[in-house]
């Protein structure tokens, strides 16, 4: 794969599938990064759009920067150059702080694994992400149920049975039900956007798409916006686009073969 | 749910270690009370050595020394005092009462007393308590024996048994007076002082088994009956207590006694000598502190090596957390907690072992080595040390605290395995 010289819109696969909404939940621009110390961007996205309730594929291969980009959505870092919109708030203005009660507010993380934390019950690693953030304490108060409640009906939609998992450690519980147990992390209190990041990689292949099935369904019931991350593009027919990160990142090295 | 009970749980996670660097912790909370307590304790026990008398007068030498020879029955005395003194300063004016000391000899390595029935009167320890019989009474005849408590209890005496005195004061000795044996007609109520360890008995009993002896060898044979009939007033005792019926005259009979013209005397204020005595020892007393000191350290380093190298393994852990909302400063908090809260268990469980190990020790300590520690409460000072304790854990784990900070900052959401 080449450099994309001009500055490429987001590339549309499966325009088809879905009309887009109008709505922007997440738009980048002239996005230009670089580690501290470093004197070559890692990341120059010219423009990258993903509108509200899409679910959007992320294709990167290792070193293409997705997780410099999942970090720049997440507001852990700062872009050196350029702009990110996330609902509407520009997250480059926000200070530090800032950045991370927004995240804690409207972004749900699902990692490729050891997602959770060994120390807590099933629940309470559901419930986690609402210890630091009043909105999502709030949504969920708002749909007349208590966080354990919440946790406990996302667990059972997602095929985890509370009542038989909930007294032993998380630690013993397959990497298939880890992975569930964090969509139901993710997902707690609805916020607006859903970053999986490989989510599937340590899932054999028949699970995947059992798996990728069962997020989909939990987003739509959240009303969330699905950014899904994988450099396996044998998944990308399932979603309503496909976007390649090599392609919109100009700073992308493709690996010597 | 707080960031409080993530640290607990995080913690009952790591329950082994947590629990060891908390008993650590307590140890070195337990060493550090437990010898400030034994400290007060034997500077209190020091004090309550003598009390009532005004004066000590002896031979002139230094008053520690003095002190030493006469109360605590330590070392020996470098000349002694001539009867006719001590009546010249019994007879002066506001001396209430006299008790003469006669000392030297010694019994199975304990030493033996010579003195007379003042003794039981005049003498009083701790709160001005006087001395009591556990059984039987005082000496009447030559030949009688009173016991301290710790003597009686060591060798198993009873009333009625004899006793033979040796000369000098060394645990076996060469030279015994064998010829004349004293019977025990009384034992004493345990006191804590050097009391419990003297044989006491009269100072004719001391002149009688000395009849015949010359420099310290016996040089003719005088029965013990025909030793009865001897003159036996004394004409050397080693020193003596004198009591007053006023203490603003104790100045001016002290300087009258030190100006003595019959022969050179001492007399010592027994309070001046104690402190000038415990402030000799304050350098050991100092030392153990500091030594406690740093075992504090040792185990709040110990903590610090725990949380610090538990810090690799749990970057994971941070990163879920940054990756649903923890700020930075959330981490520090969570570690500067952890650290705090195992700084406030280790003191708790200290002070609670401090009070176990001491009212369990306390009576194997009195009978084997004749230490009566007395269980103190914690005083402000203690609250203060306890509280530093924690402070000083607290600011200790600023340091894990800060790099797991600064490690959140640099992984982000980004998980290290």
């Amino acid at each position: 794969m080449q450099n994309v010289s001009e500055p490429a819109i987001a590339p549309e696969r499966d325009a088809t599938v879905k009309p887009a909404p109008a709505r922007a939940l997440v738009q980048l621009e002239g996005l230009k990064f670089r580690w501290p110390g470093s004197d070559d961007d890692v990341l120059d996205i010219p423009e990258l759009q993903v509108r509200e309730g899409e679910r959007i594929f992320l294709r990167g291969a290792s070193g293409s920067g997705k997780t410099t980009l999942l970090s720049l959505l997440g507001g852990v870092i700062q872009p050196r150059e350029g702009s990110i919109r996330v609902m509407d708030t520009e997250l480059s203005a926000l200070g530090a702080s800032g950045r991370d009660g927004f995240r804690a507010d409207n972004i749900g993380f699902i990692f490729q694994m050891f997602n959770l934390i060994p120390y807590l019950s099933l629940v309470d690693n559901v419930t986690l992400s609402c210890r630091f953030s009043k909105a999502r304490r709030q949504r969920v108060s708002a749909r007349g149920a208590s966080l354990t409640q919440e946790a406990e009906r996302l667990l059972s939609h997602l095929r985890l049975d509370v009542a038989k998992l909930g007294r032993r450690p998380v630690t013993d519980l397959s990497v298939g039900q880890q992975q569930r147990v964090a969509v139901a992390r993710a997902l707690i209190g609805s916020p607006g956007l859903i970053i999986a990041d490989e989510p599937t990689s340590a899932l054999d292949t028949d699970a995947r798409v059992a798996f990728i099935e069962l997020l989909f369904q939990e987003v739509a019931a959240s009303g969330s916006t699905l950014v899904f991350v994988s450099h396996d593009p044998a998944l990308q027919d399932l979603f309503d686009r496909t976007v390649s990160l090599a392609e919109i990142n100009r700073a992308y090295q493709p690996p010597e073969s | 749910m707080s960031i409080y009970s993530l640290t607990l749980r995080s913690l009952l996670n790591r329950k082994t270690t947590a629990l060891l660097t908390i008993f650590s912790i307590a140890v070195s909370v337990m060493l550090l009370l437990g010898v400030d307590n034994i400290r007060r304790e034997a500077k209190a026990g020091f004090a309550n050595t003598i009390s009532g008398a005004d004066l000590i007068v002896g031979a002139r030498s230094g008053s520690v020394q003095l002190l030493l020879y006469s109360v605590f029955r330590i070392g020996n005395a470098t000349n002694n005092i001539s009867w006719h003194s001590y009546q010249e300063v019994a007879g002066m004016k506001r001396v209430k009462w006299t008790i003469p000391l006669s000392l030297g000899d010694s019994h199975r390595g304990f030493r033996v007393l010579g003195t007379n029935t003042d003794y039981f009167e005049h003498f009083r320890y701790g709160a001005k308590r006087e001395l009591a019989f556990s059984d039987g009474g005082r000496f009447e005849d030559v030949y009688d024996a009173v016991l301290g408590a710790e003597v009686a209890e060591k060798l198993g005496y009873k009333l009625g048994q004899s006793v033979v005195i040796s000369h000098g004061a060394g645990e076996v000795s060469f030279a015994n007076h064998d010829d004349k044996p004293f019977k025990v007609v009384g034992i004493l109520k345990k006191t804590g002082t050097p009391v419990d360890r003297t044989v006491h008995v009269s100072l004719e009993g001391i002149e009688a088994i000395h009849l015949g002896w010359d420099s310290g060898a016996p040089s003719g044979s005088i029965s013990a009956e025909q030793a009865r009939h001897a003159d036996l007033q004394p004409k050397l005792i080693t020193a003596f207590l004198v009591g007053l019926d006023s203490k603003l005259a104790t100045f001016t009979l002290q300087r009258a006694i030190n100006n003595y013209r019959g022969e050179p005397l001492l007399a010592i204020l027994p309070g001046v000598a104690l402190q000038e005595l415990w402030s000799m020892m304050g350098v050991a007393e100092v030392a153990l502190l500091a030594v406690s000191a740093f075992v504090v350290a040792t185990g709040l380093i110990g903590m610090l090596t725990v949380i610090w190298s538990g810090l690799n393994e749990r970057r994971r852990e941070m990163a879920i957390l940054r990756s649903v909302g923890a700020k930075p400063r959330h981490i520090f908090v969570l570690l500067m907690i952890e650290a705090g809260l195992m700084a406030v268990c280790g003191v708790l469980v200290g002070v609670a072992m401090l009070f176990l190990t001491l009212f369990a020790a306390q009576p194997a300590l009195e009978s084997y080595f004749g230490l009566f520690i007395g269980v103190d409460p914690l005083t402000v000072d203690n609250l203060a040390v306890l509280g530093g304790i924690i402070l000083a854990g607290v600011l200790i784990g600023a340091a894990p605290a800060y790099r797991a900070y600064r490690y959140s900052l640099a992984d982000g959401m980004t998980i290290r395995t």
